[in-house]
């Protein structure tokens, strides 16, 4: 089976973190992911397309956090940028734009749900992203910066989403949310927060190696590739 | 005091770390930061049962000591630390081992920081 390969799939760079891309893929490289997908926030998008940088054995995905309150809206801009981005994330919080998100199969991952007095989401909602195969997002980065009762209330929320999850199947991506190079953390790090955070190994594993992988193989299609269970697997004249 | 013996001693497992922060840091410091992330995210009950200690710490290097059976809640309180005396810092574990002298050996000798993270640190 060899190594498996770690990708981060939630990184925001320059304007709307603070190091530049290629300082935050240096330094993932560096901790040891294989893949980054940068997704700045909709709202604060870079004049122009950045370059990504591309290494041997490292790879920057185009990625999108869509910021965006009204449901309609939202999937007006998941139609704008589906097309020219390999991961498509929601940034969820309100009942609406979860819903909106879960509802949409076009949308990769929809990341941190949880608003005022809620986990964010039920069994309609958890449901409806099994059937979408939308993933849910857990950033580790709100877990580093809070302490005490308000780390207590994202740990809980945190449970009770991976109670729906885990009941019915829904995936999850483990990410880190870094708004700069001081808030990635290698692979095994993550892992071992995740599980002292209530997650089992293998769980955690999937969410930061399998999950991501399989998001973009859906995105980035085989050249024969047709439409959902049809495929050219030989081409030839048969005349 | 007379020595316990080895059959009796606690079981120990060595993490060789390097630190990542915006200035250095002193021994100190580090100590006092993680010992309260640890309580922080653990509680002092399991905090106390991961018997924690900062050994050596040079050059932005050093050895953190933990219980043999607690090595992925000493990672994961490692990681939840974010400040040292008020400027950010990131502690990345290079690797792990059984005793003091194969983690000098195999992570902390002949590594040099890469000039990529040097310009992180100096931002």
């Amino acid at each position: 089976m060899g190594k498996p390969k770690f990708y981060d799939f939630c990184v925001h760079a320059v304007p709307d973190g603070e190091n530049t891309v290629e300082q935050l893929s240096a330094f993932a490289r560096h901790l040891g992911y294989s893949g980054i997908a940068l997704a700045n926030h909709s709202d604060k998008l870079p004049q122009s397309q950045p370059v990504l940088p591309f290494t041997n054995g490292f790879e920057v995905f185009r990625g999108i956090e869509l910021v965006e309150e009204n449901p309609s809206k939202l999937h007006g801009l998941i139609g704008k940028f589906r097309k020219s981005v390999d991961v498509l994330i929601v940034h969820g919080g309100s009942e609406n734009v979860n819903r909106a998100a879960l509802e949409n199969p076009r949308v990769d991952i929809l990341n941190h749900p949880a608003f005022a007095k809620s986990s964010g989401l039920n069994q309609v909602l958890a449901k409806a992203a099994a059937e979408n195969d939308v993933a849910i997002g857990l950033t580790i980065r709100p877990l580093l910066h809070s302490r005490g009762p308000r780390r207590v209330r994202l740990l809980s929320d945190l449970r009770a989403n991976l109670d729906l999850a885990r009941k019915y199947d829904v995936s999850l991506v483990l990410s880190s949310g870094a708004m700069s190079c001081f808030d990635l953390r290698s692979p095994m790090e993550t892992l071992a927060l995740a599980e002292v955070c209530g997650l089992e190994e293998d769980e955690a594993l999937e969410a930061i190696t399998v999950v991501p992988e399989r998001i973009i193989s859906r995105n980035r299609p085989d050249p024969g590739y047709i439409r959902e269970g049809i495929e050219v697997l030989e081409e030839g004249d048969y005349c | 005091m007379k020595r316990l013996l080895p059959s009796l001693r606690a079981k120990k497992r060595y993490l060789a770390f390097e630190l990542i922060s915006e200035v250095p840091v002193s021994r100190s410091d580090l100590v006092k930061e993680v010992m309260s992330s640890a309580s922080s995210l653990l509680g002092d009950i399991t905090a106390s049962e991961c018997d924690i200690k900062v050994l050596g710490f040079e050059e932005s290097k050093g050895i953190i000591q933990c219980s043999h059976t607690k090595v992925k809640e000493t990672r994961a309180s490692l990681a939840t630390l974010t400040r040292v005396n008020g400027k950010r810092a990131t502690v990345h574990i290079l690797g792990t081992s059984g005793t003091i002298k194969r983690a000098t050996e195999k992570f902390l000798q002949n590594t040099t920081i890469d000039p990529e993270i040097r310009k992180i640190q100096n931002i």
